[in-house]
């Protein structure tokens, strides 16, 4: 793997392990009756996605 | 003096677009796709505004309340009153951005004067819908911007009485005011649409919506500040006291903070021009060829011998201005003998770029003071030399 590809292959895994805390968030959110909490980490998960997206094309893993 | 101000605009944007396409992959260029986030943001309006309209009153006695009870009882209320709350600062965000960058690259020339023209539409009743909101909410600050816009409008002369009655329902602020603005503000967003398709129909390829790295931050955006600012209302107005200041959203009621400064009048003397002059943009500059000091090619015409029909040139224009027929006759050569289409060019939306020329394989289009035969003689010359 290029250096590239490992410092985007990085940030990618760490926008995943805040992903799945943001999913225990909803999930806590839900249980507790936290709306807010639950609703800003949807919003949380959602801008994660959208940089791994950048980074999986940034990276060379995807894309042109 | 005006073309070096746009000269010089159009420099610092497009220097913009290069800093921009260093960071993001050029696709993903946000500044590209900024009437697709409009799009965008105006979806997500309608979908949270259509829940909101279900929970809604319009009374004077029973819309706080009812604003309250989206917020504090409903289901996830709160997150759509905060989802449809941020999606209005994306949508004026991004519509202006779109506007902004079309005024300085440009684009509100020849056949594009009609996606100016509506776009312009577009951004006044934006604001319209905005401030109307803001009004539905009744509270504090919709009191003040009910005194403050009927104050406006009823200090224009002649017709201001009769604007100012128009607005507000009756000779005071009566009952019939939030329903009439209700009705306006969910009518009017259904009027955008029809003005979104005035703006898409002379364009071939419209972006209308963002790459998904772009929705999804969009969406993520409007949530987490959902989340972590949620919208809340002011105290509920009081009809026999007057607030005396205004909670301000700088995109929406910036307007109303120029009353700090200017008079009414002058301040709706003001909105008119800068309206009117919005309008004008396009035909600012001239237009014909000579003026603008480029090539006069001509509107392009159609060879009948060589056309087969195959559309290519009507998918790659991008002002819309080749249309396809059934074929009267038969073409001469072999390949268009078989042909069941024929194109016709459309003499008011052509800008003779010459696009068509370049798509059709069949030398059945050609500028007529720009042949194709010229264009490949000077590219040889070109390389020769």
């Amino acid at each position: 793997m290029s250096d590239p590809q490992a410092k985007y292959g990085s940030w990618i895994v760490l926008l995943s392990l805040v992903s799945l805390a943001a999913v225990v968030a909803i999930a806590w959110g839900e249980y507790s009756g936290h709306r807010l909490l639950a609703g800003g980490s949807v919003g949380v998960i959602l801008l994660a996605y959208s940089f791994i997206l950048l980074f999986l094309r940034k990276g060379g893993f995807t894309g042109v | 003096m005006y073309s070096r101000l746009l000269a010089r605009l159009l420099g610092w944007t497009l220097r913009l677009d290069v800093a921009i396409n260093r960071v993001y992959p050029e696709d993903f260029n946000p500044l590209y796709y900024t009437g697709g986030l409009a799009n965008l943001f105006l979806t997500v309006l309608v979908l949270s505004g259509i829940f909101l309209f279900l929970y809604y009153v319009p009374s004077f006695n029973d819309a706080y309340t009812s604003v309250q009870f989206i917020t504090a009882t409903v289901p996830y209320g709160v997150i759509i009153r905060g989802i449809h709350r941020y999606a209005a600062d994306g949508f004026m965000i991004a519509i202006l951005l779109h506007f902004f960058r079309n005024w300085f690259t440009d684009r509100f020339r020849f056949s594009r004067d009609e996606p100016w023209i509506s776009g312009m539409m577009l951004l006044l009743f934006s604001g319209f819908l905005g401030v109307s909101g803001y009004v539905l909410v009744w509270d504090t600050r919709s009191q003040l911007l009910v005194s403050m816009t009927a104050h406006t409008l009823g200090a224009m002369p002649v017709i201001g009485g009769y604007l100012e009655s128009m607005f507000i329902g009756s000779a005071g602020v009566s009952n019939l005011l939030l329903p009439r603005l209700l009705y306006l503000h969910a009518g009017l967003a259904t009027f955008l649409y029809i003005m979104l398709w005035w703006h898409y129909v002379r364009i071939r390829h419209p972006k209308v919506w963002p790459p998904a790295v772009w929705t999804l931050f969009s969406l993520g955006l409007i949530l987490l500040l959902t989340g972590l600012l949620p919208a809340v209302s002011q105290p509920t107005a009081r009809p026999e006291s007057t607030p005396g200041t205004l909670a301000v959203d700088w995109l929406f009621l910036l307007p109303y903070v120029g009353l700090k400064v200017l008079s009414p009048l002058v301040l709706a003397a003001l909105a008119v021009v800068i309206v009117v002059y919005g309008l004008y943009i396009p035909y600012q500059l001239p237009e014909t060829p000579a003026a603008m000091g480029i090539r006069d090619s001509g509107v392009a015409q159609v060879i009948d011998a060589n056309c087969t029909g195959c559309e290519l040139c009507y998918y790659d224009c991008p002002y819309n201005a080749i249309v396809m027929t059934p074929s009267p006759h038969p073409g001469v050569t072999k390949a268009a003998q078989a042909r069941k289409l024929f194109a016709i060019v459309l003499e008011s939306r052509c800008v003779e770029c010459g696009i068509c020329v370049g798509a059709c394989p069949f030398e059945a289009l050609e500028l007529p003071r720009l042949l194709e035969s010229d264009i490949q003689q000077k590219v040889v010359q070109a390389c020769r030399s």
